[in-house]
């Protein structure tokens, strides 16, 4: 997934200098549904919540953010899929919502039944191991497991669950995989030492400085912020990354007009540091990532067209 | 003396057909992965455990009342009057539903009888007083309607307190907050 | 980061936390101030006949989270308010017992007892004053005897159960809720049963939602506020009405017999209540510590062991218990008083809620995020800010505090809420109907909340004809999830053994201990029909 970082680096300078102007052609008809595939008070649901608040202050646009969890955002998708298409509802969840899990749920629909609006950051998602297993790098893990250690992984998806097994067939070992609901249960479930190791998605960041979590390697398509030197999946063997990128969509069909306003409202707001969620974002995420338009569209398409290679390479 | 009530045996009997039609028709047509599932090289726990596994509660639940609680003292009676009444108190809260969704709709459609351009009622839905006319006569007609077959009789004093609700809920939930929506502003 | 650090983290969380207002320079926190307001609404609320304190935590709920938002910041102002409604409503309950020998709240039953005749004696203050004295005395010993357990019953749960033994606790929980509540095992487990089933729609971990019959309203699951409140509220309130409605015109109006004679609490008066009022407290404390077992219990087992302590040490011209004794209204109060604090011990230790009061404290922590109750929260970490270790001891110093407002205040306030029994139940419980649904379909937005809050209602009003305890369904509902997800995770981490459960020997004796539990309760009640 290199070139969507080259493709998203282009795309935000594009973004911002067009925003200004786009912002004012287009105004929503009437309030926006806001929502969101998110746990209320988690930092995914504040990042929601923050872009909604600010964009009511810069533009007097009017949200009304709603829940709607569960199924790794595939409940969202089918709840706006027969909504309004003309602006007045978006969802915010993770491109793996419209590519692994809405591939995976099966329920007759592509990402073309939908309009991808904007991504707004990419997670920092890492392999993250506890301070109490004593292991300073990836491969004490490996050497722990093969070693005849029973390690629990910790996932909090479907699709990490495959990396994750496709990471033990790669390295030789059998790791007990545990799938929970939510990063912050594999947080608890490390630092409870119910498991070993699992994948975290930035959750890590102040346990990591404190030295009560350990960096064993990345699983983005690049190195993490906090540990540039930790190795990447593709250096384990691992052909498929686990990105985690919250992006916001709408309803099939929705006009250029307004899919291009809103998505240079929120890349405006959440490139700006000086913003509350810009500032949330860039401590997070080490600053946004505004992919939109026909680049976004490929991404988003080809994300949901690489499921079943990833599956058939896991049910071997 | 009236007839001792056997409601335990009948709960009971009730309980394990609904258990067993549970374990051995609904759940397993209804869930995609079975008690167990082949995944990723191994037997893992699948959709229908759980399920299964609560059926068995209600199972046991009613087999205990069955076997140990047929002829406990003093076991209550669910009697027609009961039913009805409870019906009848639900019937109005649907009807008041019903009218609090329809009602903010079908007044727009008659404003637009005497409009140019057409007002559309899911856009209007944080608009004050058209998102209040669904609210507003529908909760009026559930308050007062159950308070009406409670004391028998349709009375001034049952439709004030609808309307003193109403209002009394709108003044907590809407005035002071713009991101709440009242029903059935959520669903237009 | 050691434990004082936390604890003086917790009580600078509620005193420095946002401003309300500032009184002659000294700035008062909006966590006091609605650890105050909900105190003075629980007695409110618990004074007025047909409403009790967990209706008034459920219709708060929504209003509040709409007041703080879903930030962590919202935690305790919305835990504070909650708490003082839950020890208000305890209290509050008292009054009309006392003065209309009409119960405010189901476990305020044996306060009538001794409190009415008391009154009738023209003792009605007098009485109001033991029942305040001996309630916040209760409240106390409880909060105290919480604030050192949860912690160390924490630490122990998470340093030495593993997945497997923390799934044998909640099936142990579970067992035990379902033995111990309503009197009947058969019906409790069919409680329990229901409520598994209903949190088990839609949900799972496949992508198809399991048992919707492919229905979309479905697809989600059953909202919880659908199925707490709906059972647990809409329930009630059914029952309610159709009572009313058979008895139709039986309604008088009622008076407060008139007061004569001495109505203060002596310093004589308490050291004479004193050993009742702390036999009642341990009482009411060790019966609230265990889970599904309520404040109806508690007060009932305080007042029956006061009378028979009463009978064998009192003078021979003081009144039994019936006849306007004194201890009888503390043996009831101090005992119902103390279920709440310890209520919490299994919340916070273990995530396991125990009565309808703690439901609505976990439904808070679900709604707004950042808190999950449970062992992980007193994980004491050295380095990084453990946050909801601070929101812990924060609840904390919000229960303290309400217990000075109890103190305080609380006597006055509640001395004055006689006038609440003649709000006429007919008008006021279709009003809380229409509240109740509002609140729901504010939160969920969505029609199919409102249709699937009626469905419970109708189920938690049968439940209640056949005597089928509701609370059972609604602990089940809420740890419904949890156990599966705990379990299954059990499961994958012992590489995929299906004997887990019976594997390690910690979670043996659990299994072992539910099925005997269940066994005891299905004899007892065989004996009881015999």
């Amino acid at each position: 997934m290199k070139k969507l970082f080259v493709a998203a680096a282009a795309a935000v300078s594009i973004a911002v200098s067009a925003v200004s102007v786009q912002a004012q052609d287009w105004t929503p008809p009437g309030p926006i549904k806001l929502m969101i595939a998110f746990a209320a008070g988690g930092g995914a649901d504040t990042q929601a919540r923050l872009i909604a608040a600010e964009l009511e202050n810069r533009l007097g646009w009017e949200f009304i953010p709603e829940q709607v969890t569960g199924k790794g955002g595939v409940n969202l998708l089918l709840e706006m899929k027969d909504e309004a298409n003309d602006g007045t509802v978006i969802g915010m969840v993770v491109m793996e919502s419209l590519g692994y899990n809405l591939y995976t749920a099966d329920v007759g629909l592509s990402p073309e039944d939908f309009t991808p609006i904007t991504t707004t950051a990419s997670a920092q998602m890492g392999i993250i191991a506890g301070a109490g297993t004593g292991w300073g790098s990836f491969d004490e893990m490996i050497q722990a497991g093969k070693a005849g250690e029973d390690i629990r992984f910790g996932v909090m998806s479907q699709r990490l669950g495959e990396l994750a097994y496709l990471l033990g067939k790669a390295q030789g070992v059998d790791f007990n995989i545990i799938s929970v609901q939510g990063g912050r249960a594999v947080l608890n479930g490390v630092t409870a030492g119910d498991m070993d190791v699992g994948f975290m998605a930035g959750i890590q960041g102040p346990g990591v400085a404190a030295g009560d979590l350990t960096i064993l390697a990345s699983a983005m398509s690049k190195p993490l912020n906090q540990d540039p030197n930790a190795p990447l999946l593709k250096d384990l063997g691992v052909d498929f990354d686990g990105d985690a990128i919250f992006m916001f969509a709408g309803p099939d069909g929705m006009p250029d007009e307004a899919r291009n306003a809103i998505a240079a409202a929120i890349s405006e707001v959440t490139s700006d540091p000086s913003t509350e969620v810009g500032a949330l974002i860039e401590r997070a995420f080490g600053g946004s990532m505004n992919l939109q338009g026909a680049d976004l569209d490929e991404v988003v398409m080809r994300n949901f067209n690489d499921s079943p290679v990833l599956i058939e390479a896991a049910s071997q | 003396m009236p007839e001792k009530s056997r409601s335990n045996l009948y709960v009971g009997l009730f309980c394990v057909a609904v258990a067993l039609v549970l374990i051995f028709i609904w759940i397993p047509l209804d869930t995609k992965t079975g008690i167990v599932e082949r995944a990723r090289g191994k037997f893992v726990i699948g959709d229908a455990l759980a399920p299964t596994v609560a059926a068995g509660f209600v199972l046991l639940g009613g087999l205990l009342l069955l076997v140990f609680e047929r002829n406990a003292e003093d076991q209550p009676a669910l009697g027609p009057s009961k039913i009805k009444f409870v019906a009848s108190v639900v019937a109005v809260i649907g009807v008041g539903f019903a009218i609090m969704r329809f009602a903010g709709p079908a007044a727009v459609e008659v404003a637009n009888l005497f409009r140019e351009d057409p007002l559309e009622y899911r856009l209007l839905r944080a608009t004050p007083v058209w998102k209040h006319i669904g609210y507003v006569m529908g909760g009026t007609i559930m308050v007062s309607g159950i308070i009406a077959i409670v004391e028998r009789k349709m009375s001034r004093r049952a439709v004030l307190t609808g309307i003193a609700a109403v209002v009394v809920l709108i003044a907590v939930f809407d005035l002071p907050f713009d991101d709440l929506l009242l029903p059935p502003n959520g669903d237009v | 980061m050691d434990i004082l650090d936390y604890i003086w983290l917790g009580i600078q969380a509620v005193f420095m936390g946002p401003e309300a207002f500032s009184f002659l320079g000294v700035s008062v926190s909006v966590t006091i101030m609605m650890v105050l307001a909900g105190f003075l609404f629980g007695i409110v609320v618990g004074a007025t006949p047909g409403l009790a304190g967990p209706f008034a935590m459920a219709i708060s709920l929504p209003i509040l989270i709409s007041i703080f938002g879903y930030t962590p910041d919202a935690l305790l102002p919305v835990m504070g308010f909650l708490i003082g409604i839950m020890k208000g409503a305890t209290i509050g309950g008292a009054v009309p017992a006392i003065l209309f020998n009409t119960p405010g709240t189901p476990d305020a039953f044996m306060t009538t007892l001794d409190g009415y005749p008391m009154a009738q004696k023209g003792q009605a203050k007098k009485a109001l004053r033991i029942a305040h004295f001996s309630s916040a005395s209760g409240d106390t010993f409880s909060d105290i005897v919480l604030f050192v357990c949860a912690p160390f019953l924490a630490i122990i749960v998470e340093a030495y159960l593993d997945l497997p033994e923390k799934t044998g606790l909640l099936i142990l929980s579970l067992s035990f809720i379902a033995a111990v509540i309503g009197g009947s095992a058969g019906k409790g487990l069919i409680s329990i049963g229901l409520g598994l089933l209903a949190v088990y729609v839609g949900t799972g971990e496949d992508f198809y939602p399991r048992m919707s019959m492919g229905a979309e309203g479905l697809s989600r699951g059953f909202p919880i506020t659908t199925a707490v409140l709906g059972v647990l509220i809409v329930g009630a309130v059914f029952k309610e009405l159709e009572e009313i409605w058979r008895s139709t015109g039986s309604a008088k109006p009622v008076h407060a017999p008139a007061e004569t004679g001495d109505q203060k609490l002596h310093w004589a008066d308490i050291k004479n209540l004193f050993p009742t009022i702390f036999r009642s407290a341990a009482i009411g404390t060790s019966i609230g510590a265990l889970p599904g077992v309520g404040s109806t219990l508690a007060a009932t087992l305080g007042y029956t062991v006061g009378r028979a302590r009463h009978q064998k040490s009192k003078s021979d011209d003081a009144p039994d218990f019936g006849d306007g004794a004194p201890e009888g209204v503390a043996a009831t109060e101090a005992a119902n008083s103390a279920v709440s604090g310890a209520n919490l011990i299994p919340v916070l230790s273990l995530g396991i809620p125990g009565n309808a009061a703690a439901v609505f404290l976990i439904l808070a922590a679900e709604s707004i995020g950042g808190f999950n109750p449970g062992p992980a929260v007193f994980r004491f970490s050295p380095d990084v800010v453990n946050p909801e270790l601070v929101i812990a001891f924060g609840i904390f110093t919000c229960m303290t505090i309400a217990n000075v407002i109890n103190w305080t205040i609380g006597g006055v306030f509640m001395r004055s809420m006689g006038f609440m029994i003649n709000i006429p139940k007919t008008l006021l419980l279709p009003a809380v109907l229409l509240l109740t649904l509002t609140a729901i379909y504010v939160q969920e937005t969505r029609l199919e909340a409102i249709w699937f809050a009626l469905g419970f209602g109708v189920l938690g009003y049968i439940m209640r004809v056949l005597t089928i305890s509701p609370l059972p369904f609604v602990i089940a509902f809420i740890l419904g999830r949890s156990l599966e997800q705990t379990a299954r995770q059990a499961y994958s981490a012992t590489g995929n053994d299906p004997f887990f459960l019976f594997n390690s020997p910690i979670a043996l004796i659990f299994i072992l201990m539910s099925v005997a539990v269940i066994i005891f309760s299905g004899r007892k009640s065989k004996g009881a029909a015999a």
